[in-house]
């Protein structure tokens, strides 16, 4: 950040500073360590996770990637997931923000109440819609495609959005907005031309907490979805709970194969990213 | 201006996708299962009115359910205090670093966005009686406590244990909201305190806290929210278990549900948590927002 | 700024794409076959061209991923109907994880979508979609139209499927409860394999003074547990416990449920230290890395032990639950079959009844025994040599054998019957609860939702 003054701060090592620093690196350390170990735990044997959990493994079990990559099919899974999770994103940000910006900046008063009635949607558990919802889809024929999965995820999307987006639109000033209309700019071109350019960082932190909400959904997807092509990979990760015993470590192979090149772009774009999320939310 | 901002049929065009869709999708079923909460209904066969039958038995013989209520209420509790106090001290921490702050922030914001249904497996795997936490500390001889099955006291330990791991993974999130919000408020208004003769602490205390206020509202709502509907990470370390000690709201309509079939009674369990969350919200705008008129 | 925008929400829309869902949870009261050991299936080869008739069929693991020798010739049973009804039959699987299969069935079956066959848990879980009417009634095709593929099975297969004399279900396998243990234990211990109660605890006595672990079983996962209270239950009062429980004529409080429940106590004391939290997994792999003596267990386990430690079949010895002095028939054994339901509104009867027929004909049956470890429902005959040592051990208990139980928790009145009473053993195991005091909270389950009725 650059609010931060340099030639303030004293290059001067101090006994809290280290304290400080020793603090922060443990904490790391436990957020680091178990997601080290699950990497030397899908290099080992069922029975060698079981009897020496925490040694390196001895041989490494390069097998148990293989399998999950293949039986898993893991490539056609993601491939649907991100057909899914970017369809609901796109969707979900344009139409949220269009209810928000009515929320937010339009004065009438039934939009008050629109706000409440939406914010209910943020507190209702997915388990108790599945069941009416799922008869409903199939009658419309809706189960058993990736469209049927987009529609709920847009949906149960929604709530967030508009929660995180009406805060962001209420804090631009008004001036903007009467400018524009001066010039003759109607209420949609001030949603378009003004309000959305200037919310993008709005639209990223919602686009994100919606894109990993969706991203890790499991119940309706394991529910909505039948054919072995059309399953998303929450889905396909708990293949490899059998019925009667687990095979953990294949489980744990296919899981980092999952998140192995999204660390490596996380640790490359990270800053970017995080930066995105802080800035978007300081105005909301 | 102000016509346009007045303007019904734009209002109307603005808000009528996600309001069809909000209807059809979540709000028409959830207007199903406040019927279905008062039938009793397997899912397979037809609904059976009975009335108030359901939320009766909840309350007056359900053993579990007041476990579960309990329980639930601790999570919402110990979730909503821990994450506000750990949250805000780490981003107090990290804003007044200056090297590795990026660092520290990314990897400290990493599990929100894993799924916690992967990563209970994983902390059931490390609480496991012998091959995880416990098999690193029996090499120092100690015997560690049976993590996720004690089933004494109060609050048995696998509740602390659960909120401990859900503390460990969300609490990235409020750090990082009040980070934004520290870093948005103006150098000078600390420069003047300090040139006041102010300390840290009373500039923390009389000019950040006041001034994350806002903040403190959407983060306590969304913790709150977030621990009463909280779900996955219970089912995958217990699944409710011992005896149902570690049920949650959650777990409960789950397993009545989609286990025993009592689809009705799990919708009344559903109706419940839907009151409960409103409730809780409207509690925490409620008081809060007297505060701020106070101060 | 617009091209900073997109690198970084494509990073972010990665970065999130990272850990998934994996609900896991080991198992709900026994399921079919076990992990480990690897065998090469092929791959179906035939796909559906859309001219022949589709059917569905459900099944609780995935083909394709599954290490589970018995999903594996149910993939194999599929390969071959699509292949031998090529351009006249078609069959689609749908697959979900155990955990979500009731969630999903029940969800189609809601819909009007039931799957053409599914598999189902017999007891309760079956007795839900006999009572909502979603399973066809099978007699008429068995006992007439089909006699010849009825005389096939093995005598009295049927009777826990059986609904007022109507069959509603067809069986694929089933396996039985016995006592695994490691004879080299028993050797050093200078054990003989116990035949009562009392034996089995001097033997528990004699393998913790010479350092080893008598008995490994897991808490944490509940049917386990109940799976040796089940036995002790029938071995206190026999098959009359569960029959006059379930109508109401005993209560769960009388001396023969007490009495097997404070047995219950007193034998856990020989368990392993952890068991109150080990896994089902963990506990097989207790036995099979030789910490423990025995283990109580389906015969699904046996693949489990023979794949994660194949040196350990030499040395494994299987013998029944022992018996109770003064108590009932020592011959019962615990069985539990995977069966096959075909839909009442299913419009491709034929097809249906295709598939099931191959699910029981002699490859499929062969296969079960040989390679799976299961048993055979079928009076197909098999090489013992091919099979696992183990299973021939069983077979021989089987000889002897005068009757059969489901698993306890699948043969109470519901499911949440069954959760209650696994439930309340573990409490009695645990010590939060006297076996009185456990046992009367299932008494007052049942005078609440079981007995009114």
């Amino acid at each position: 950040m650059k609010i931060e003054d340099k030639q303030k701060k004293k290059k001067k090592i101090t006994v809290t500073g280290v304290l400080l620093y020793a603090f922060l690196i443990v904490l790391a350390l436990v957020y680091l360590l178990p997601l080290v170990w699950m990497l030397s735990v899908s290099l080992k044997s069922n029975r060698e996770v079981l009897s020496s959990p925490f040694s390196p493994p001895s041989v490494l079990q390069l097998g148990n990637y293989i399998f999950a990559w293949v039986n898993g099919q893991l490539g056609v899974a993601t491939l649907n997931s991100v057909i899914v999770c970017t369809s609901a994103l796109i969707i979900s940000l344009l139409i949220g923000a269009m209810a928000a910006f009515a929320i937010a900046r339009m004065r009438l008063g039934f939009l008050k109440y629109m706000m409440q009635y939406f914010l209910i949607g943020m507190m209702i558990p997915v388990h108790c819609v599945l069941i009416p919802l799922f008869v409903r889809f199939s009658n419309w024929h809706l189960t058993n495609q990736l469209i049927g999965l987009i529609i709920p995820y847009i949906t149960f999307s929604l709530p967030m959005t508009i929660f995180l987006m009406t805060g962001f639109f209420k804090s631009m000033p008004g001036e903007i907005f009467e400018a524009a209309c001066i010039d003759g700019c109607s209420i949609y071109g001030c949603f378009i031309r003004i309000a959305l350019p200037l919310s993008r960082v709005g639209m990223f932190v919602a686009g994100i907490m919606t894109f990993v909400g969706n991203w890790n959904e499991l119940l309706l997807a394991m529910v909505f979805i039948s054919d072995v092509a059309k399953k998303t990979l929450p889905v396909t990760l708990t293949y490899f709970v059998g019925p009667y015993a687990t095979n953990y470590v294949q489980m744990f192979a296919a899981i980092i194969i999952a998140i192995a090149p999204t660390i490596i772009v996380y640790s490359i774009f990270s800053n970017q990213i995080v930066d995105g999320l802080t800035t978007g939310a300081v105005k909301g | 201006m102000n016509r346009l901002l007045e303007d019904r049929k734009a209002a109307f065009i603005f808000i009528a996708p996600a309001f069809l869709l909000f209807t059809l999708i979540l709000f028409v079923p959830i207007i199903q299962v406040i019927y279905y909460s008062l039938c009793n209904y397997t899912g397979l066969t037809k609904p059976d009115f009975v009335g108030l039958k359901n939320y009766i038995d909840l309350f007056t013989s359900d053993e579990t359910m007041k476990i579960a209520l309990k329980n639930s209420i601790f999570f919402m509790l110990f979730s909503g205090v821990t994450q506000q106090i750990v949250g805000l001290f780490l981003a107090v921490l990290l804003t007044n670093i200056k090297a590795g702050r990026n660092l520290f922030k990314n990897i400290y914001y990493l599990p929100c966005v894993l799924s916690s249904a992967a990563l209970g497996l994983l902390w059931a795997f490390l609480f496991n009686p012998k091959i995880g936490i416990n098999n690193l500390l029996s090499t120092f001889g100690i015997q560690g406590p049976n993590w996720l099955f004690d089933t004494k006291g109060f609050i048995p330990l696998p509740m602390w244990v659960i909120g401990c791991v859900a503390l460990w993974q969300y609490v990235g999130q409020n750090m990082m909201l009040y980070m934004a919000q520290i870093s948005g408020i103006s150098r000078d208004i600390y420069e003047a305190s300090y040139i006041d003769g102010a300390s840290r602490g009373q500039s923390f205390r009389f000019i950040t806290l006041p001034l994350i206020k806002p903040m403190l509202i959407t983060t306590l709502s969304l913790n709150c929210i977030g621990s009463l509907k909280f779900f996955d990470l219970i089912y995958n370390m217990t699944q409710g278990g011992p005896n149902h000690r570690t049920d949650v709201l959650a777990t409960h309509l789950y397993t009545q549900g989609f286990k025993y079939y009592k689809y009705g009674y799990a919708s009344a369990i559903s109706m419940i948590l839907l009151i409960l969350c409103l409730f809780t919200t409207f509690l925490i705008s409620k008081c809060i927002k007297v505060e701020t008129y106070e101060s | 700024m617009v091209k900073r925008f997109v690198s970084g929400f494509l990073a972010a829309a990665l970065v999130l794409g990272s850990l998934s869902g994996c609900s896991v949870s080991t198992d709900t009261g026994g399921g079919a076959g076990s992990s480990g050991a690897t065998t090469e299936t092929t791959s179906g080869s035939v796909t559906a061209t859309g001219k022949e008739e589709q059917i569905t069929w459900m099944f609780w693991d995935d083909l394709n991923a599954t290490e589970d020798l018995i999903s594996k010739g149910y993939k194999q049973v599929i390969d071959r109907f699509n292949e031998q009804y090529k351009g006249k039959y078609y069959c689609n699987v749908v697959t979900t994880n155990l955990e979500e299969y009731p969630t999903k069935l029940n969800a189609l079956v809601t819909s009007g979508n039931t799957p053409d066959v599914f598999i189902c848990n017999p007891g309760p879980n079956l007795t839900q979609y006999v009572e909502s009417g979603a399973a066809a009634d099978l007699t008429d095709i068995l006992k007439n139209q089909e006699s010849q593929w009825y005389g096939t099975f093995t005598d009295g297969i049927f009777e826990r499927i059986t609904y007022d004399g109507k069959i509603m279900a067809v069986p694929t396998n089933f396996a039985a409860a016995c006592v695994f243990y490691n004879t080299d234990i028993f050797k050093k211990a200078g054990v003989e394999v116990p035949k009562t109660y009392d034996e089995l605890l001097a033997a528990c006595k004699k393998i913790k003074e010479a350092g080893y672990t008598p008995i490994s079983c897991s808490a944490g996962t509940a049917w386990c547990l109940s799976m040796i209270a089940g036995y002790l239950c029938d071995r206190e009062g026999g098959p009359d416990n569960l029959v006059d429980v379930n109508a109401g004529k005993i209560e769960w409080t009388s001396k023969t449920f007490v009495d097997a429940a404070t047995k219950l106590k007193e034998l856990s004391q020989y368990f392993q230290d952890t068991a109150a939290g080990d896994s089902n997994d963990q506990a097989t792999a207790n036995f099979y890395n030789g910490d423990a003596a025995m283990l109580v267990q389906g015969s699904w386990a046996i693949a489990q032990i023979n794949g994660n430690n194949p040196e350990f079949e030499d040395k494994c010895g299987v013998f029944q639950f022992p018996a109770i002095e003064g108590g009932s028939d020592p011959n019962r054994m615990i069985v539990k079959t995977d069966n096959l339901v075909m839909s009442s509104t299913t419009k491709h009867k034929e097809a249906a009844l295709a598939l099931m027929k191959m699910f029981t004909d002699d490859t499929a049956q062969k296969y079960t025994a040989e390679v799976a470890g299961k048993i055979p429902v079928t009076k197909v005959s098999i090489d013992y040599d091919k099979a696992p040592k183990q299973f021939a051990y069983i077979n021989d208990i089987l000889k002897n054998v005068t009757g059969t139980l489901g698993f306890y928790n699948e043969s109470l009145a519901s499911v949440e019957a069954g959760d209650t009473f696994d439930a309340a053993m573990v409490d009695v195991f645990l010590g939060n609860a006297e076996p009185q005091q456990a046992l009367q909270k299932v008494q007052d389950f049942y005078n609440k939702n079981v007995w009114k009725k």
